[in-house]
């Protein structure tokens, strides 16, 4: 329908012009495609665009700019900024902005706003947790100092991510009216329906191919019969939905870090309980021989195969091929004779033949939960345990919602899913845990190697100085939390994120995901154009 | 007139200790939820977060208090006509309400309208002519739809009008790409018309079948058969004796089912990508919301309270016998 109406907007004008002699512009006419784009990836934030929030996290921010950010191969590149250093013992970040920056209404950006979004954010409450920053000011119209409370390379990730604000106009009506200095700015936002943007034309950055994008926030299958429709350019789709055609569209496959695993309670059970009164321990899975034996026995090719159609490939650790990923920890897998080794060496024996291994009486046997909303995660359960079964060792799956997890989680095996592009996720996961840890290091590992690592990392004086200690702390050739050492997860796989996109456009090389599937499609959205 | 009076100092007694009961009801079943709204509202990004943000954020929210006194606080507020501010909006509720419930009223009023009358007239086609194929057709298609649910109706419809015959849009309330005072009336109606269809499609059972089972009383009545002894048609008897009998109890249904129908428009328009306030109900729900949640319960609440008041106050306009008994107890 859309073709018919450019096919006669285009044609008539044309004639109309052949008809007064004049035919340069018919050339131009032939060649034009809309520069109007319909997504369908989801991103809706229900509280606003507002990035002290913490909107833009992943993905474009879309409206915002900031001072740093990552490319297509995950490298820091500036974009604000075009200086920055780390000085008084890793306390004060140094940044010099570009000059002459303009945000969309045409008011220039100045260090000053620079330094309002950063306290802002740090006491807004949101997404963001900038609790580590002392204070932020403007030096001079392009320079701004963050001062840090704590040395830590991680705080990298906020010049990454946080989107800066003109401080004039942010005010608790902002997440519906943003204003930044991205490569697009808002035309409407139809709540729960729709946003449509058009191009920032005083975005420093260079003209977006495409002028204007609808962003359509429909449910997967609402969506999925829009596109059939021919509605729709770009459409994330979960792998299941993945096997079929739509007519002019074509499979896009973009891998993540987007990550499953299995998060084992190391500490066995004393009766011990958190602050909160939620038990901690678990008698087998303290054992490290049962933690190695799931992580030899278990096919991750498999895994990828049967459950995620091939959509995705196999998990050994919490960020594979992220810039600070030890590749050391890859072993062989689907090892059920290693594992069975490991076990009986470790005094794991059936000795009453039904099947399921014992040692001082206890059987080889715990749960297995996972979120009964997602049909992968019961997937994964499921087939780790089939997996499991041949080694003697009984894992049931139990599917629970989040809020009955969280109480279990210290005393039971979870599967898990995380991968962000910050290191920061390693330290939460590994580092010793606080007496109330959550989500955070929920089967209570320590190892005061891995955290004087970890320690070390965060200390660092740059962030490419802290990516050797990042590595060490999976591996550094006698201990470390991944598999040839502690063993304290079994991770399973990296999900592959798809999309259906337009058989015409190309996306360029996206970046390797993070977790959430759908919005991380936009990180090179401005660089999008017409085949 | 006094009558009128005493009966809306009655209605409005009732409807503040109605708003009183509900608000402390609901409140004490949401903050004895189990979800917790910092989770909610990090998702993936919790690994992220220290336990000093999560204080943080719990205090933006003042979800850190004891429940009584955040009870206390919002209830005072609510005196004074605040419904506080939503916790996922990060607006003040009532702008929320009313942004939604714009879009879902259209919805509601023309699915409530067409069930109405559509059921009431075939409730009155299969009392009439009671056991005739007509009326085995017509219970067969009420028994059916008041056993399915309106989210199953949604897809089967959207998978043959929109997906395989391309006849009705497949989301939103007007044209993808396009803002709402571009959309012409036309455009907004052809976006309604599959979310209106489904939640008429289900709501005509129920008023179909009480609508038919008292036709047959009526018409089995002893004005019935005189009426036919003097040599009044079917349709005579139906028109002239049974509808004015029959109405009664059909406004009843009609206006009890208006709190059916809020349950309904949420279903549909989670189906349909309709952005009203039966989404903005299950966002509440599932992010932990809980001013907006109340916000959304009270204000249904006066909805629902309102229909039936207005059927009260139809009774009496349509039964003379009604206003007698008022007359007299007064």
């Amino acid at each position: 329908m859309k073709r018919i109406y450019l096919f006669l907007g285009v044609m008539i004008p044309c004639l109309l012009l052949l008809a007064t002699g004049c035919d340069r512009s018919e050339k131009k006419a032939a060649y034009q495609k809309p520069k109007t784009l319909t997504l369908a990836v989801g991103g809706e934030k229900a509280e606003g665009f507002d990035p002290t929030l913490g909107w833009g996290s992943y993905g474009s921010p879309l409206f915002f700019s900031t001072l740093l950010k990552r490319d297509a191969d995950l490298n820091i590149v500036p974009d604000l900024a075009t200086a920055w250093k780390l000085v008084d013992n890793q306390l004060t970040w140094i940044i010099t902005i570009r000059r002459a920056v303009v945000f969309s209404d045409g008011s220039p950006l100045s260090a000053a706003d620079v330094a309002y979004t950063f306290n802002t954010a740090a006491a807004a409450g949101g997404m963001l947790d900038l609790s580590n920053l002392q204070r932020a000011e403007a030096v001079s119209d392009t320079k701004v100092v963050l001062r840090l409370k704590q040395p830590d390379i991680t705080f990298i990730q906020y010049l990454i991510t946080l989107g800066i604000v003109p401080a004039r106009q942010h005010d608790s009506g902002f997440g519906r009216h943003p204003v930044g200095s991205g490569p697009y700015k808002l035309v409407r936002w139809d709540e729960g329906q729709q946003m449509i943007v058009a191009a920032n034309e005083r975005y420093y950055g260079g003209q977006p191919f495409f002028k204007r994008l609808v962003f359509l926030f429909a449910a997967e299958d609402t969506a999925l019969a829009a596109a059939r429709a021919g509605q729709i350019d770009v459409l994330a789709v979960s792998s299941v939905m993945a096997a079929q055609k739509i007519p002019g569209m074509k499979l896009h496959v973009v891998k993540s870090v987007d990550n499953r695993g299995l998060m084992f309670p190391i500490l066995p059970n004393t009766g011990k309980r958190t602050p909160r009164g939620l038990p901690i321990g678990n008698d087998v899975t303290a054992d490290i021989a049962i933690r190695k034996a799931v992580n030899y026995a278990v096919d991750r090719k498999a895994l990828v195969t049967g459950v995620l159609d091939g959509y995705g490939r196999p998990a050994f650790g919490v960020a594979d091929n992220l810039p600070w990923d030890n590749p050391q920890i890859r072993f062989k897998d689907g090892d059920p004779e290693r594992a069975v080794k490991i076990l009986e060496k470790a005094g794991w024996v059936d000795s009453n033949g039904d099947g399921i291994r014992e040692k001082d009486g206890k059987e080889a046997e715990f749960t297995i939960l996972y979120n009964v909303r997602d049909r992968l995660r019961q997937g994964l359960a499921i087939a780790v345990s089939d997996m499991l079964k041949p080694v003697g060792i009984k894992a049931v799956p139990r599917g629970e919602n989040w809020d009955r997890i969280k109480k279990e989680t210290h005393a039971n095996v979870v599967v898990y899913g995380f991968g962000g592009h910050t290191p920061l996720e390693m330290y939460s996961l590994y580092h010793s845990p606080g007496p109330e840890p959550m989500y955070r290091n929920a089967g209570f590992y320590s190892n005061p190697v891995v955290d004087s690592y970890l320690d070390q990392a965060r200390k660092a004086a740059s962030f490419a100085e802290s990516i050797p200690m990042w590595k060490k702390a999976q591996w550094d050739g006698k201990t470390g939390f991944s598999v040839p050492g502690d063993a304290a997860w079994a991770w399973l796989v990296n999900l592959d994120h798809t999309y259906f996109i337009n058989q015409r456009l190309n996306v360029g090389k996206s970046q390797m995901e993070p977790h959430g599937h759908g919005w991380p499609i936009t990180a090179n959205i401005d660089q999008w154009k017409w085949n | 007139m006094f009558t009128i009076i005493k009966f809306l100092f009655l209605k409005t007694t009732r409807l503040a200790l109605l708003i009183a009961a509900v608000a402390v009801l609901s409140f004490v079943l949401v903050s004895n939820s189990p979800i917790d709204p910092v989770d909610a509202y990090a998702g993936a990004a919790i690994l992220n977060i220290s336990p000093e943000q999560r204080d943080i954020i719990a205090q933006r929210w003042g979800v850190d208090k004891p429940p009584i006194e955040r009870f206390l606080t919002w209830a005072g507020q609510l005196v004074q006509g605040d419904f506080g501010v939503s916790a996922i909006f990060n607006e003040p509720v009532l702008d929320v309400i009313s942004k939604r419930f714009i879009t879902s009223f259209w919805l509601m009023a023309l699915a409530w309208s067409f069930s109405g009358a559509l059921g009431f007239g075939l409730g009155l086609t299969a009392g009439a002519w009671e056991g005739s194929l007509i009326d085995r057709g017509i219970r067969i298609y009420a028994y059916t739809m008041a056993s399915t649910p309106t989210f199953w109706v949604g897809i089967v419809l959207l998978m043959v009008f929109s997906v395989f015959l391309s006849w009705t849009p497949t989301c939103c309330a007007w044209p993808i790409g396009m803002s709402a005072d571009q959309a012409t009336i036309w455009q907004r109606l052809h976006h309604l018309l599959l979310p209106v269809i489904t939640l008429s499609l289900i709501g005509i059972a129920k008023i179909t079948l009480h609508t038919r089972e008292k036709t047959i009383e009526a018409m089995h009545s002893d004005y019935a058969i005189f009426a036919r002894a003097q040599g009044e048609s079917t349709i005579g008897i139906v028109l002239r004796q049974a509808v004015r009998n029959v109405a009664l109890p059909a406004v009843t249904l009609q206006f009890a089912s208006l709190g059916e129908l809020f349950g309904g428009a949420v279903l549909a328009e989670q189906v349909f990508a309709y952005p009203g306030l039966g989404r903005a109900t299950v966002e509440a729900g599932i992010g932990g919301d809980v001013p907006l949640l109340l916000g959304i319960v009270l204000i249904s609440t006066v909805f629902v309270f309102t229909g039936n008041s207005v059927a009260d106050f139809i009774y009496q306009l349509v039964d003379p016998r009604m206003r007698k008994v008022a007359g007299s107890s007064s």
